[in-house]
């Protein structure tokens, strides 16, 4: 297809060739051209077919705002072509479709439609329930739009970034332009977001001028050039705002590219007050057949010829209800296009240069008309044009109608920003009738038109935003006022919407294939407002967010009279307000997980990393998922755990003690120097949440740890407890600083003595002994504790020896045999022990008493108002609590029941926490929390496991621990 | 949410960084003579009043303090003591 | 038993050549590497001594001999020691250039240098890479002197001590939990890439530093 040349306003490179390929053909498409605009330049019209009804479906705006031209690039579904810059090689093709956009065999729905109305999803397939999986199947073929495979990874350089600015302007044009340089000149920060690639808005293609002379595009082109010159203004172009929130945040993604480090990248700014300058996009016109190929907005067919060098069609109607549709007539007739008739739904009020604009080129201008029918299929042929009165008729011959009611102002940012809309019958707009602190309105979206309002208004918003976020500008802001006062105020708008007499096929969106007649529909059945209406129809529920529906549907809804609502308002916008790729969201991916000192010394040893929480830890170190050789390592010679992960506390100052006796359960006042206390915390409602070791290393200094899980809120738990008291104390977080390693089995002090010359005999350094010890000159804190059920000294070493440490100690334990073991053997080894995983063995609602460890609460300690202390008493003989049992399985020979299987009767009444092999006792053993009713020994358990078939496995009630109850094997 | 909080320590921040502590309701009371039902008000129960109310939060991304502030529930929007005082 | 001398390593290892290296208090630490060009830059100071000090009465301290800044987010630079006030009751001590001090005995002090990673990011486009890894507003207008944020960084709570510069360079010293030390140095070098961040040494880093202190 032949370009326009040598138009000011193209953004196309003629010359610079971009081939790629559309199905089986190659095409070519300018540098500068959209992948939709390049389609079009080789003739293509037809882009794609609708969800519902498969009608043919072709370019009809060119910012996005519908499912039209949604295809699939590079293996990517659901791209927006319109927005899309093309690159040369990309691959390109039509998405729900069966042959071809032009040819496609399930077009034979659209026939069908009478069987498919408003809200049929719903009614049609909820009975006989046996009919709904055949139905689903059969529409889940033939509707949706792209199509994706469940192991699609997305390609692409994703990014985020988080810019801050004093005064975000949301919107390019000249009214954004305006407020960003005003803000500017006072000093300010300004980020300036426009979705386009380039600056000017809707200016920057027209060639009209303000009758001084300048062209617009020229003057829009200027007033970008003067923002780009201003290094306080930071400009993101293909930058879509997505979301407003309260203090100044604004989110939007960019488009990126080879000249970029992102393919797209997601943007949150913090600003302190905020500009909304987003213009207004042209209202759709509802007719039948409105979303014919062919059928298009007049801006759309306007910005085809002046940006990219396109005629949309030889012969053209135009059927408008405001003046920039006839500005736009008469600009594509100047460029080429024969203009058969321009109907103009106001009967009167046209700007008088443009009527006679229309006379000088024998252009008729048929007042008080409006477009009723296009014809065609796949393309259109012709329209029908109506008198408004619905009177007189007309036919004529085109291939293209350019049909728009009006305008419409993008309100989306303003809804999100908590702003409340009003309709306002001047201009037809909903207007913004609150602000929030902080947020401003300018420009086209007030209903301002003339490029000296628009400007005005955006410098007027720029200064009250750069005062919003603390800039001294009151008397600017009244000069600002005064002068827009002196200008052309908001223009009368069209409230109309629908032709007279137009039939069943009129589209309100199009990407849900809703019609009018649906709308009317669900109104039969009482859905009476527009947001339940929106529900029931999925109008604007679409891939384009409401983008053609916008206000349509309110104002359709309210020239019914039919609703309750007394004034019509715009339905809820929600974030994003232009789709975005999850991806995107995603951003850089960084996923921050903790690694311990021993990481990359374990994955050389064979370990098997995985997440647990915030940490990354090795799950065993061979390919037996039971651990075998790991466990029985550890009760007949000795194992080494990376045990880094658990939290480690110092405690200090005059109030230590006050502060642990108010979340620890027992008695911490009773502390022996040089031995380790177990004990336990509660939340107030007495249910246990963690459990851990504290020494006492000095008169008000203490050392402690708390499990994993627990180990990023120890502190803010502390404080949180204490928030009234004024205590005095300190804690250090020192979690990251010291690994531990868990040197554990029989065989553990022959390997210690190896490396300390501190003595470590079972006199000096007796069960849970606490001592401090210098391995090499390295200096560890050392706990003699049996988590494992074995002899087992914890050693605590300063992270950066950790690695060192490591290799000391299994060079040590060559003979005995040491070998590193994972969270899997020690979970089954401590299992067997019968000790405890908070999380694992408890839940939300278990208390100390529930999981047998009431012993530790001293009730009796002087009063520190003890975290969960009325709860414990509370709880202590509560009836009907599930209780921590042991069992053992009815048939010891079957496999351990899978953790987490509930235990069953005619209801629930309880779960396996833990269960294992036991490779001790060469049978399954495992841990359960049960009803009262069910906690005693010798009951019988039925279990439900998942994918059982009703096949229940039974156990019984066993007493626990099941290795060394007498605990001789860790006192040795 | 996306809504400024002032840390006493850090000056105004996202309230991504925070937590919310629950309203304030005053210290814990004396265990003797505490019924169960009130003590269960005392944990669990909350005004939850549209308008200002005063509550607990910290700031766990950052400083760990924690503080009280007066927010309007309504408008999701931190009041300050300031402006109160004037007000009453 | 022989005495063996022990390693010891840092949390993470920047992906450079280093060209001189020397061993100080069993870290093997970086003076500089191969290639360090011009631009922005990472410097791992993990090595660096760093104490955690608390105390009810922080304004009539003087640890290793100095006085602690009176408002929380000030920071004092004495010689190659950072004194960073957290709050009321809390300072950080980081010990970034110069032979390593004496360890102090007063028990206020903790040392934490094995709890942290500690990293410098410095380059005139620093805030360019900064603003990738945090909504923290580090380039505010209206600083000159150094100051301390604690905030998200990359996602995680950290201490950043912020160096707006002229004299120096824009600077950042931070430090966040030791195990997040591998992913955060991934994030690090993945926003600074379009940037062309490189790793520094010791040496580099000083330089800095003492450009701020004139």
């Amino acid at each position: 297809m032949n370009r326009l040349k040598h138009l000011p306003t193209l953004r196309i490179t003629p010359g610079a060739a971009r081939s790629f390929t559309y199905g089986k053909h190659t095409f070519e498409g300018l540098q500068g051209d959209t992948v939709a605009t390049a389609l079009f330049a080789n003739g293509v019209r037809v882009f794609g077919r609708s969800l519902k009804y498969h009608r043919p479906r072709g370019l009809y705006s060119l910012d996005g705002e519908c499912s039209n031209t949604l295809m699939e690039v590079d293996g990517v579904p659901n791209v927006r072509t319109e927005t899309t810059p093309l690159t040369a090689g990309i691959r390109v093709a039509a998405q729900n479709v069966m042959g071809r956009p032009e040819l496609d065999l399930l077009g034979v729905l659209d026939a069908f439609s009478w069987a498919m109305p408003a809200g049929f999803y719903y009614r049609m397939f909820h009975r006989p329930a046996r009919v709904w999986p055949l139905a689903i199947q059969q529409i889940r073929k033939a509707a949706g739009l792209g199509r994706l495979s469940p192991d699609f990874r997305m390609p692409g350089r994703f990014d985020e970034i988080y810019p801050a600015a004093d005064v975000c302007v949301l919107g390019g044009g000249p009214a954004g332009l305006s407020a960003a340089l005003a803000a500017a000149e006072r000093g300010l920060r300004v980020i300036l977001l426009e979705a386009r690639p380039w600056l000017g808005g809707a200016f920057e293609y027209r060639a009209a001028d303000d009758g001084d002379g300048v062209a617009l595009h020229r003057k829009a082109r200027d007033l970008a050039a003067a923002v780009a010159a201003r290094p306080e203004i930071r400009v993101f172009t293909q930058a879509p705002a997505i979301g407003v929130y309260s203090d100044g945040q604004v989110t939007a993604f960019q488009r990126g590219g080879p000249d970029q480090s992102f393919d797209e990248r997601y943007i949150e700014i913090r600003a302190a007050a905020v500009v909304v300058a987003t213009g207004c996009g042209e209202r759709p016109l509802l007719f039948e057949h409105n979303e014919r190929p062919g059928v298009m907005q007049p801006a759309c067919a306007q910005r085809l010829a002046r940006t990219w060098g396109l005629l949309a069609g030889t012969e053209a109607v135009f059927s408008v209800g405001h003046d920039l549709g006839l500005e736009a007539a008469v600009d594509l007739f100047d460029l080429g296009l024969k203009v058969a008739a321009v109907a103009d739904i106001r009967e009167d009020g046209q700007d008088p240069t443009l009527v006679k604009a229309l006379a000088q080129r024998n252009i008729p201008l048929l007042k008080g008309w409006v477009a009723r029918k296009a014809h065609g299929g796949n393309r259109v042929t012709g329209a029908t044009l109506t008198s408004v009165n619905g009177r007189f008729h007309r036919r004529l011959t085109c291939d293209l109608l350019a049909a728009a009611a009006g305008l419409t102002p993008a309100t989306g940012p303003l809804t999100l920003a908590q702003s409340q809309l009003a309709f306002d019958p001047h201009t037809g707009y909903f207007l913004p009738r609150t602000l929030p602190k902080g947020l401003q309105a300018a420009g086209r979206l007030l209903g301002l038109e003339s490029w000296a309002a628009v400007t005005a208004s955006g410098r007027r918003a720029g200064l009250q935003a750069a005062a919003d976020a603390g800039a001294d500008c009151q008397a600017a802001i009244r000069e600002s006022e005064a002068a827009l006062r002196d200008l052309p105020g908001a223009v009368r708008g069209s409230k109309f919407v629908i032709a007279p007499g137009c039939g069943r096929k009129a589209f309100i969106c199009f990407d849900e294939d809703t019609t009018v007649k649906n709308v009317d529909q669900a109104m039969a059945m009482g859905f009476d407002v527009p947001e339940l209406i929106k529900r029931f129809t999925s109008a604007g529920t679409g891939p384009g967010q409401g983008g053609i529906p916008g206000h349509n549907l309110p104002l359709y809804v309210a020239q019914t009279g039919l609703s309750p609502d007394a004034h019509p308002r715009p339905t809820t916008a929600r974030p994003p307000l232009v789709p975005t790729l999850l991806a995107t969201y995603a951003g850089a991916q960084h996923d921050m997980s903790k690694r311990t000192p021993l990481h990359d010394l374990q994955v050389a040893c064979g370990g098997r990393m995985e997440r647990v929480g915030v940490w990354t830890r090795a799950r065993r170190f061979t390919d037996d998922p039971r651990c075998r050789t790991e466990i029985l390592n550890v009760r007949t010679n000795v194992g080494l755990l990376d045990a880094s992960t658990l939290g480690k506390f110092l405690i200090f100052g005059p109030d230590a003690l006050k502060a642990l006796q108010r979340v620890y359960v027992s008695d911490m006042a009773r502390m022996t120097p040089g031995r380790a206390k177990y004990s336990a915390m509660c939340n107030d409602d007495g249910c246990i949440t963690d459990d851990g070791v504290v020494v006492q290393t000095a008169e008000n200094d203490y050392y402690f740890t708390t499990s994993t899980a627990r180990a990023g809120v120890t502190v803010e738990w502390f404080r949180y407890h204490t928030r009234y008291d004024g205590w005095c104390y300190h804690l250090v977080n020192l979690t990251d600083a010291y690994g531990v390693l868990n040197l554990a089995g029989p065989k553990a002090r022959e390997v210690l003595s190896r490396v300390t010359t501190a003595d470590v005999s079972n006199a000096a350094f007796p069960y849970m002994g606490y001592r401090e010890m210098a391995i090499h000159g390295v200096p560890v804190r050392a706990l003699r504790l049996g988590f494992v059920g074995e002899l087992s000294y914890e050693l605590h070493v300063p992270s950066s020896y950790m690695p060192a440490l490591w290799d000391l100690l299994m060079e040590a334990g060559r003979l005995e045999g040491i070998r590193p073991f994972g969270l899997e053997a020690q979970n089954a080894l401590r299992m067997e022990k019968g000790h405890l995983i908070i999380g694992s063995e408890s839940e939300q609602r278990t208390t100390l008493h529930d999981v047998g460890l009431g012993f530790l609460w001293q009730r009796e300690k002087a009063d520190q108002r003890l975290v969960g202390a009325a709860a414990l008493m509370q709880t202590e003989r509560q009836p009907g609590r599930l209780k921590l049992v042991g069992f053992k399985m009815a048939d010891p020979s079957g496999p351990p029941p899978r953790d987490g299987s509930p235990i069953v009767d005619a209801r629930i009444r309880g779960y396996v926490c833990t269960a294992r092999y036991s490779f001790t006792l060469k049978e399954p053993v495992g841990l359960a929390l049960v009803e009262d009713g069910l906690a005693q020994e010798g009951a019988r358990l039925a279990i439900y496991e998942d994918g059982c078939q009703g096949q229940l496995t039974h156990a019984v009630v066993t007493p626990y621990p099941f290795y060394d109850p007498e605990g001789r094997r860790l006192r040795q | 949410m996306a809504f400024t909080i002032t840390c006493p320590v850090c000056g105004p921040r996202d309230g991504y960084e925070f937590r919310f502590g629950g309203e304030d309701k005053g210290p814990r009371p004396e265990a003797a003579d505490l019924t169960p039902a009130a003590w269960c008000d005392y944990v669990h129960m909350a005004d939850s009043r549209p308008g200002v109310q005063k509550e607990w939060w910290v700031h766990r991304q950052g400083c760990g303090a924690w503080f009280t502030i007066h927010r309007d529930t309504v408008a999701n929007q931190e009041v300050s003591l300031n402006l109160l005082e004037a007000a009453e | 038993m022989p005495s063996v001398s022990l390693k010891r390593v840092s949390p993470i290892a920047l992906p450079g050549r280093p060209a001189r290296t020397e061993e100080c208090h069993g870290w093997p630490v970086v003076l500089s590497y191969a290639e360090e060009g011009g631009g922005p830059w990472v410097a791992d100071l993990s090595h660096r001594p760093r104490w955690d000090l608390q105390g009810p009465d922080l304004d009539r301290q003087q640890p290793l001999g100095h006085t602690i800044p009176v408002r929380p987010g000030e920071v004092h630079l004495a010689g190659g020691l950072l004194i960073n006030r957290l709050n009321a009751s809390q300072a950080a001590l980081w010990h970034l250039a110069g032979d390593f001090p004496e360890p102090p005995t007063d028990p206020a002090l903790t040392e934490v240098t094995e709890a942290t990673l500690c990293l410098a990011l410095a380059g005139s486009r620093l805030f360019g890479i900064t603003e990738k890894l945090t909504s923290l507003d580090l380039a505010a207008p209206g600083h000159t002197a150094p100051r301390l944020l604690q905030g998200p960084f990359g996602h995680v709570p950290c201490q950043l001590a912020v160096f707006p510069g002229p004299p120096g360079p824009p600077m950042l010293v931070f430090t966040c939990s030791r195990g997040y030390g591998h992913d955060m140095l991934h994030a690090v070098l993945a926003a600074g890439e379009e940037f062309g961040l490189r790793p520094a040494g010791q040496a580099t880093f000083e330089k800095a530093l003492t450009a701020h202190i004139h």
